[in-house]
């Protein structure tokens, strides 16, 4: 398990750029106060703050395109990260716009509770009032320099300098100047003997002058001073003009100007209380928006931090899921998240032992399964199981050996079914089905049918299968062919009622036979002629008889013994050929042969086989007319995986009844009116004794076919 | 293809949305009718004649005691016909006009030579403004005969000296557009 070093959510450059917005701000915020030194950098700052909110709108814009589209394409903690964003959006922006819009509330009423009409009366009036009182000031002082002029009317031009020095000791002026009309300074003095040039009047008070023969105005003077400039006309032959600059007292001027200065401020402030507002609100609307859009862009940093584990835990479900268990999930932290993280990761490592433990489990019940599968394929026996709708789940190798069908094929289906492939099986089929749809108990059943190989019995063994619960979940049927214990079991008792008649009938048969024959030769020369004849008769027949009947005595000890005594390998095409070679000289019947190519070799023993060949080409002859044709073919075959050589002999004769099919390889069975009804019986015997096997082949409609099949020798070749 | 599109609209808005601004400079703006530099003894010297303008807004703002600055600002760059000119005379004349409501004036200050002057009327003042005459920029000897030379003059509304609240708005109100463009003319030497 992962343990990793506790992380601060946000990371030191998050931090840094979250103190350089505050510290904007805060530039900008103080750049708003007209005498602040910042407030130079007012639009600069504006500027960055704006940009700031620009980058920052992109960089949320950024987390919230990259959250749609995670969103869109469902990834892991998306819809959770996206709620969370939305909800603390909501919840920081709520708040916020409530604080804004009362902020903005109090900023527009606060900067208008500063105008109102009363203060703007009074400016107004207190400014009015110091031009009145400079006016009057002005208009006393051109009233006392026009009173100059008139004591400077006398003066001659050589006294107007002295005299105008007197006039202004007397009057206060600072400085007295005298122009002539096209401005030449006649005279001057000044309070500052260093003044060379003295003040002049510029073109617009000439202008007025000439207009109006006076002049009055205050003006400003150097230092921050204010001076009455007062020019009156003095009436002399050459029109003059008396210049006199009048100081306004420092006391004066101070509350003239701290008024004036009120004033305008006051102006000023009044005009610029639209944009003040607009100002104010623009730096308020740029910290919220800066202060939101960083307080989003920081959340989705938290949130995504906080979504990791959950994140990891979806993918970890995801993994688990689909079954991976190997790769633990890192702990992030130790909280609940963490705790949370670890839980699972000891959840997924049960699950994996789990798992493990359950793969082994399946490995062994796979092997179990393997094993009995192998089992059950090897059986000799058929077993076919059936689920509760009694459709086909399982079927061996047997079944398909028993039923020369490919019931592996017949797989979820019903076992009804099979009859399409195999007409023949419909009975015992229907027998089984209805066995294994009523019986409630183990059941048995013998059941025959006509297979390929000729009459098959079959041993039945079912039993309905039920669930823990009680509830039939289907069956099992096994089934052994017993097709060859039977015949044995046939053959063996054929054999012992063989054995005893031999011993128990031929034995009196000689004394009898013997017995006639002396009472015919002691007796035939002392009878009449008449009853020498009827004992002559009776005895012939009763010493015929005795010969019938040890030579069907023979017969059957020919049955009963062992036909297979001294095996050699055999070529069998060979033998046909020699044995045919007998016929062909003797009727006119036709042979059709075909041998397949090469050596076609059984083991077996030489005369008894010939027996089989004579038998049943005698019983071909005396089925057909003597025109007749019998066909005799000799073919390789392989049938479980055995080799077998395969002896088909068909003549186009009278055939063979089909009720008689199934019993005519039993003893006493004949189609003929002369013979002991074992000849076929003994050439199955024989065959069997060899290790093969002999069908009527009931496909074929003229005649009658017999198929023979011999297991090849193991040097044959196939 | 779709965000591509959106983009392209983006921009068009954006486009209209300043398509008015670039207009604004020639309602109200300053223009410079005439000006050239001559060679007076030793010196160039400048002479204009200058058209000042003021807005509606600006006249209020004015008499409401808000001081206007204005800046006369003068180049004379060497031409360079592969590289950038290079600047070889650079000065400005400052300008700082204020209305005295006390003894309704307009102040005139040139902060360039501290000189002040007041008058009664406003159009008095801007026509002291409007009026330059013989004002040195450039001994002779600085300027090379082999050379071409480029005379640029531009009149320029210093909103940034404007009070606080006024000046976020001075950048995008027309009315607040005053200053003119730049007046380009080859020296005559």
């Amino acid at each position: 398990m992962a343990f990793e070093k506790v992380k601060l959510p946000f990371s030191l450059f998050t931090l840094i750029l979250f103190g350089l917005i505050l510290l904007s701000l805060q530039l900008m915020s103080s750049a708003t106060q007209e005498s602040s030194e910042l407030s130079a950098l007012y639009s600069w700052l504006l500027l960055i703050n704006g940009l700031g909110s620009v980058v920052l709108l992109s960089l949320v814009g950024v987390n919230i395109y990259t959250l749609i589209q995670h969103t869109k394409k469902r990834e892991a903690g998306s819809r959770l990260t996206r709620r969370m964003v939305s909800l603390f959006v909501v919840l920081a922006l709520a708040p916020a716009v409530i604080v804004f819009y009362f902020s903005m509330q109090f900023l527009h009423q606060g900067i208008d509770s500063w105008f109102n009409v009363e203060i703007d009366r009074a400016l107004e009036d207190a400014l009015e009032l110091s031009q009145s009182s400079l006016d009057q000031r002005m208009r006393w002082h051109l009233k006392q320099t026009q009173q100059l002029t008139e004591k400077l009317q006398d003066s001659s031009e050589n006294r107007v300098a002295l005299d105008m020095e007197n006039l202004r000791e007397l009057s206060g002026a600072t400085e007295m100047t005298l122009f002539s009309r096209q401005g030449r300074i006649i005279a001057s003095s000044s309070i500052n003997l260093g003044d060379i040039l003295p003040s002049l009047p510029d073109k617009n008070i000439w202008l007025q002058l000439r207009q109006n023969g006076e002049y009055v105005a205050v003006a400003p003077a150097h230092e921050e001073k204010l001076m009455v400039r007062a020019i009156a006309k003095v009436d002399t032959q050459e029109p003059q003009y008396l210049q006199a600059l009048y100081p306004v007292p420092v006391r004066v001027y101070d509350l003239a100007d701290s008024v004036e200065f009120a004033f305008v401020r006051y102006k000023e402030m009044k005009f610029l209380r639209h944009s003040l507002k607009i100002t104010f609100t623009l730096a308020l609307s740029l910290v919220l928006l800066m202060s939101l859009l960083a307080a989003i862009w920081v959340a989705f940093i938290s949130i995504r931090n906080i979504i990791a584990p959950v994140k990891q835990l979806v993918k970890g479900t995801q993994a688990v899921a689909s079954g991976h268990y190997d790769e633990p999930l890192p702990v992030i932290a130790q909280d609940d998240l963490g705790f949370l993280v670890e839980s699972f990761n000891e959840m997924m490592n049960r699950i994996a032992m789990a798992r493990d433990e359950t793969r082994i489990a399946g490995f062994e019940v796979e092997n179990q399964r393997a094993y009995l599968e192998t089992i059950l394929a090897n059986l000799t026996a058929g077993v076919i199981s059936f689920d509760a709708s009694y459709n086909i789940r399982t079927a061996n190798q047997a079944a398909y050996r028993i039923f020369h069908i490919h019931v592996n094929h017949f797989i979820g289906r019903q076992l009804l079914d099979l009859i399409n492939d195999s007409s023949e099986l419909a009975e015992p089929l229907k027998s089984i089905q209805r066995l294994l749809e009523q019986a409630e108990d183990i059941w048995q059943q013998r059941i025959a049918f006509l297979g390929p190989n000729g009459r098959q019995e079959l041993l039945c063994r079912g039993t309905p299968l039920y669930s823990q619960e009680g509830l039939r979940v289907g069956g099992v049927v096994v089934f052994d062919d017993v097709t060859d214990l039977i015949q044995a079991q046939k053959n063996a008792a054929w054999g012992e009622v063989a054995r005893r008649l031999a011993h128990e009938i031929k034995n009196p048969l000689t004394p009898i036979q013997l017995s006639a024959e002396r009472l015919q030769h002691k007796l035939a020369d002392k009878l009449e002629p008449a009853d020498a004849e009827i004992l002559q008769r009776s005895t012939r027949t009763i010493v015929h008889q005795v010969e019938a009947m040890k030579e069907m005595v023979d017969d059957f000890s020919e049955y009963a013994k062992p036909s297979k005594k001294e095996t050699v390998d055999i070529d069998l095409s060979q033998l046909v050929k020699e044995i045919l070679a007998l016929y062909t000289l003797k009727s006119g019947v036709k042979f059709k042969t075909d041998y397949e190519a090469g050596v076609l070799t059984v083991n077996g023993d030489p005369i008894s086989l010939r027996q089989v060949l004579h038998n049943l080409i005698k019983n071909a002859l005396e089925a057909i007319d003597s025109e007749g044709l019998i066909e005799i073919s000799l073919h390789r075959v392989q049938k479980n995986n055995t080799n077998f050589i395969e002896l088909a002999l068909y003549d186009n004769g009278t055939g063979i009844k089909e009720d008689q099919i199934e019993t005519i390889f039993e003893p006493y069975v004949t189609t003929k009116t002369k013979g002991t009804g074992l000849g076929l019986a003994i050439v199955k015997k024989i065959i069997e004794d060899h290790g093969g096997a002999i069908w009527v082949d009931t496909s074929r409609k003229v005649g009658a076919g017999f198929i023979i099949q011999l297991p090849a020798c193991h040097s044959e070749p196939l | 293809m779709l965000s591509s599109r959106y983009l392209a609209i983006f921009f068009c808005c954006t486009l209209f949305w300043l398509l008015p601004f670039t207009g604004y400079a020639d309602d109200l703006a300053t223009e410079v009718i005439d000006a050239e530099i001559t060679l007076q003894k030793d010196h160039y010297v400048l002479a204009a004649d200058i058209a000042y303008q003021l807005s509606k807004k600006a006249t209020i703002a004015l008499q409401s005691g808000v001081p206007l600055y204005w800046s006369l600002q003068i180049k004379l760059l060497q031409q360079h016909p592969y590289l950038w000119d290079k600047t070889v005379l650079k000065t400005d004349i400052h300008y700082r006009l204020q209305y005295q409501a006390l003894l309704n004036v307009y102040r005139l200050q040139n902060l360039s030579s501290g000189e002040t002057y007041n008058f009664s009327t406003l159009y008095a003042a801007l026509d002291l403004m409007s009026e330059i005459q013989d004002f040195p920029l450039i001994e002779k000897s600085k300027i090379s005969p082999e050379e071409d030379y480029l005379c640029a003059l531009k009149v320029k509304f210093d909103r940034g000296l404007l009070p606080v609240p006024l000046r976020s708005i001075a950048y995008i109100d027309k009315q607040w557009y005053l200053s003119s463009d730049w007046t380009l003319w080859p020296l005559k030497k």
